[in-house]
């Protein structure tokens, strides 16, 4: 494998299987899509399989999937309260699959995913959709109530209102820009401190440097793992408390 | 595979409502109350790593909230020129609007002037 000194090489989408053409733009099976199966398999793995036998002293993948499990119960609870249960499946699913194809990422040579704006975007929309969606058919036009901020004097609510409007056609965006801007930028910095090591050690004398940006990259590799398990609880924590404004709009 | 027979729980029945689950789950919660003498020690340790994950996680959002507002603001501002052809005001009312929009968010977030707004949210819901 040829070692690229390009740090945005790594991002390139590589079309594995072509179905065929709209217009000029290929249609193909990609790594991407690829991943996002493999991470789907190993989910159900770890959630189905794990939890198969049903004893009541868990393995250790039992223990692993109830954890998980009980971790996001207990924040889907706290932001949305006792009928917020029913969104459970939507941000457990949504957590999941962020945190595995996050740690997918982390594996050398593989391909980060959620690197990619348009993934993480079409996530953000299925959660702002599912807010829209289910707080009109539930509050009907009581969910406009979601754009008047409580205890605000009558005069301010014609500066208050846009804002709000604003602030909440912001959210998808901040929700897609933050996971992929942090996945993006953590595996370019890696990339690149790698690499200071491979140029230092051809530079002669200046070879001596080389364990600088070696120590850097260790410890660049342990934040991305950080990042990468907590940019799926950001997003899930959020997405719970955007739901929580489906279920109770006025706040 | 099905583990000892005391250990089901898994009812014959078809599949369980959310009542009917609410129900199990308050059963099954009274019954783990008697049953939980160790839950002391255990208490501070899971009590710990939350509440750090709960503060960095805010911290990341910080850093975007800002900068969503005003690009939310700009896309706005772009759409209402192209589609109402009021050329440069659309854009600079709206991208003014998302900046203070970014500034409100991060407030929000910080618990600036959200203190009270959050603790509305908790107590309307």
């Amino acid at each position: 494998m040829a070692v690229s000194v390009d740090p945005i090489h790594q991002f390139e989408l590589q079309p594995l299987v072509s179905l065929g053409h709209i217009g000029n733009q290929q249609i193909a099976f990609t790594q991407s899509a690829l991943y996002m199966f493999a991470a789907v398999g190993v989910i159900a793995l770890l959630t189905i399989a794990a939890t198969s036998s049903r004893s009541v002293v868990p393995g250790r993948l039992q223990a692993l999937a109830e954890t998980l499990y009980e971790f996001i119960a207990d924040t889907v609870h706290q932001a949305t309260g006792a009928d917020g249960k029913r969104f459970m499946p939507l941000v457990f699913s949504l957590f999941m699959f962020v945190l595995i194809l996050n740690l997918f990422g982390m594996i050398p040579y593989a391909f980060a995913v959620t690197s990619h704006l348009i993934i993480t975007f079409g996530l953000a929309l299925i959660v702002i959709l599912t807010v829209v969606i289910y707080g009109v058919a539930k509050h009907g036009s009581h969910f406009l109530g979601v754009f008047v901020p409580s205890g605000v004097p009558k005069p301010l609510l014609l500066i208050m209102v846009p804002i709000e409007i604003v602030s909440f056609l912001s959210r998808p965006v901040s929700l897609s820009v933050r996971l992929f801007a942090n996945v993006l930028a953590g595996h370019i910095a890696l990339k690149i401190f790698a690499f200071f090591v491979v140029q230092l050690l051809v530079a002669g004398a200046w070879g001596v440097l080389s364990p600088l940006p070696l120590a850097l990259t260790v410890a660049l590799t342990a934040l991305e793992f950080l990042v990468a398990a907590l940019q799926a609880y950001v997003f899930a924590t959020l997405t719970a408390v955007y739901l929580a404004d489906a279920l109770h709009p006025g706040h | 595979m099905s583990g000892s027979p005391s250990g089901g729980g898994s009812g014959p029945g078809g599949p369980p409502d959310e009542g009917d689950l609410s129900a199990r789950l308050r059963r099954l919660e009274t019954q783990l109350e008697g049953k939980r003498p160790k839950a002391a020690p255990a208490g501070p340790a899971r009590a710990g790593t939350p509440g750090g994950s709960a503060q960095l996680g805010q911290a990341m959002r910080l850093s975007t909230e800002f900068i969503a507002g005003v690009i939310a603001g700009g896309i706005l501002g772009y759409l209402f020129d192209h589609l109402l052809g009021t050329k440069p005001w659309g854009m600079m009312v709206l991208l003014m609007l998302g900046f203070v929009t970014g500034i409100y968010n991060v407030m929000r977030v910080s618990g600036f002037s959200g203190q009270k707004a959050e603790k509305d949210r908790r107590d309307g819901s």
